[in-house]
């Protein structure tokens, strides 16, 4: 086999092309974010409530979501879900776009990684928030809203960011499934070219990936000093240097 | 939905085989992911200014990218490159047919798995008060002697609950290695299902397999967790 020499130039002359499927990318990412987030929601509430069957649930949920391999979920969700559901209705979505199938696997593994993010970041707020609230006759759900959230959304926005940088990573398994997205498309200009310049295009993706997730990594970093404005209790401002 | 059991049964015993390849992976990564990553934390914490820039660079571009696309660059790169390599030397060895695709994902999930555990051990060796340092090599000990019995016995403790995470991170990340076409629990798993189009059958067999590995690996790092616990710096 003759080696082919490495082109740089290539890496950017593909860029447009990748950059037009970033979108699809994006889509399975945000939205697997916006219902996972909303799904860890509900799993918070469930081990943080009063009931010991919803308790044991959630809990048995995200420890069998973090055992399982991201690829495992989705090849699972990929065959299972069409045949699940033809065989409890008639539908046959055998031919749905391939991102829905993307964003569920995505959205249960978000929902078990957030709702730990948030059950530990609504236990380190202090108890006595909540009894001075309700004491000064807020109702429950005011102190819940208006005191315990904003300051456990602080404290959960480093590990927020952090899972979406995670989720972000792992969604660019979606080509597995013959999604047409970021990945899928570099593939197909490999397929197109015979195999020739894949390294440079797994490098354009590379690239394309890493700036995104300096991206968000700063952006959360830009965030956390906007919203951190004294709702913290004073120890957590003790490294900031400012009185 | 109807499943065929016989065949999930059977498969599931068939797939054991693959455990093998799975936690050899596993094993060999972070034995070499080992020396190197904390050779990685210690030269960020002397500040040596190059070496630092260097890992930051390699951290964070590991960090920064999927690890599936650092697989598929791998296995283009690196058959045709040490090919090169070894021709240019005027070696006639054949690397195309006679290295298993094992070792080139033993080399890619050790490159990755270097980098998360860089972190780690910088942050575990942070955590040891500098002062530990100083006591050991002011009653005679080498700097080295202070590092192997002095500080990394304490920087352990601090860092094994991460270790045991990048671990069942690294084993559920193993699963990607059917994409060169090494055979591992999932490849099996596959391979068997492709007969008979039985794909959920096989893939929920997968799916129970990784989380009996997982709960296991778990376990055995809450044991170690507990007996090294007498390492804790107060």
């Amino acid at each position: 086999m003759d080696t082919r020499v490495f082109n740089p130039s290539v890496i950017f002359s593909v860029m447009p092309d990748l950059l037009s499927y970033l979108s699809v990318t994006l889509l399975v990412a945000v939205s697997s974010i916006v219902l996972g987030s909303l799904l860890g929601m509900g799993l918070t509430w469930a081990k943080l409530g009063r009931l010991r069957v919803l308790r044991w649930l959630a809990h048995g949920y995200t420890y069998i979501m973090k055992c399982t391999p991201p690829i495992v979920l989705l090849f699972i969700v990929f065959y299972g879900l069409p045949k699940l559901i033809e065989s409890m209705t008639d539908y046959d979505i055998n031919d749905t776009n391939r991102a829905l199938f993307a964003i569920i696997t995505f959205t249960l593994l978000f929902g078990a990684y957030i709702s730990e993010v948030f059950r530990a970041a609504y236990q380190a707020v202090p108890k006595g928030q909540y009894e001075a609230g309700v004491s000064i006759g807020m109702t429950p759900f005011q102190t819940f809203y208006q005191v315990m959230l904003p300051q456990a959304a602080l404290i959960a926005l480093p590990n927020f960011g952090n899972s979406t940088i995670n989720l972000l990573k792992e969604g660019a398994l979606a080509y597995t499934i013959g999604l047409i997205d970021l990945i899928g498309k570099g593939n197909l200009i490999i397929a197109q070219n015979f195999g020739a310049y894949s390294i440079e295009i797994y490098l354009a993706c590379m690239i394309i990936y890493w700036i995104m997730t300096l991206i968000i990594e700063k952006g959360f970093a830009l965030l956390e000093g906007v919203l951190d404005k004294g709702v913290h209790m004073g120890h957590a401002r003790a490294g900031g240097g400012e009185p | 939905m109807e499943l065929d059991y016989g065949f999930m049964i059977e498969t599931f015993y068939k797939i054991w085989d693959g455990i093998g390849v799975t936690l050899g992976l596993t094993a060999l990564s972070l034995l070499i992911a080992l020396p190197i990553s904390f050779y990685m934390a210690v030269i960020r914490l002397r500040g040596h200014k190059l070496g630092t820039g260097i890992t930051r660079f390699y951290i964070s571009f590991v960090r920064g990218t999927p690890l599936v696309l650092q697989i598929l660059l791998m296995y283009s790169l690196l058959p045709s490159f040490l090919n090169f390599a070894l021709k240019s030397m005027g070696s006639s060895f054949n690397i195309f047919e006679s290295v298993n695709p094992f070792w080139y994902a033993v080399i890619v999930f050790s490159l990755n798995t270097i980098a998360l555990l860089a972190e780690v051990f910088r942050s575990a060796l942070m955590s040891i008060d500098k002062g530990q340092m100083e006591a050991g090599v002011s009653i005679g000990l080498s700097e080295w002697q202070t590092y192997r019995q002095i500080i990394i016995p304490q920087a352990l403790v601090v860092a094994l609950p991460a270790v045991s995470n990048i671990t069942v991170n690294l084993i559920k990340g193993t699963s990607l290695a059917f994409l060169m076409t090494v055979k591992d629990v999932l490849a099996i798993g596959k391979i068997a299902a492709s007969y008979g189009y039985n794909y959920i059958e096989a893939y929920l067999d997968v799916f129970v397999v990784y989380i009996i590995v997982c709960t296991i690996v778990q376990l055995v790092y809450r044991i170690a967790e507990k007996r090294i616990g007498a390492f804790r710096a107060v």
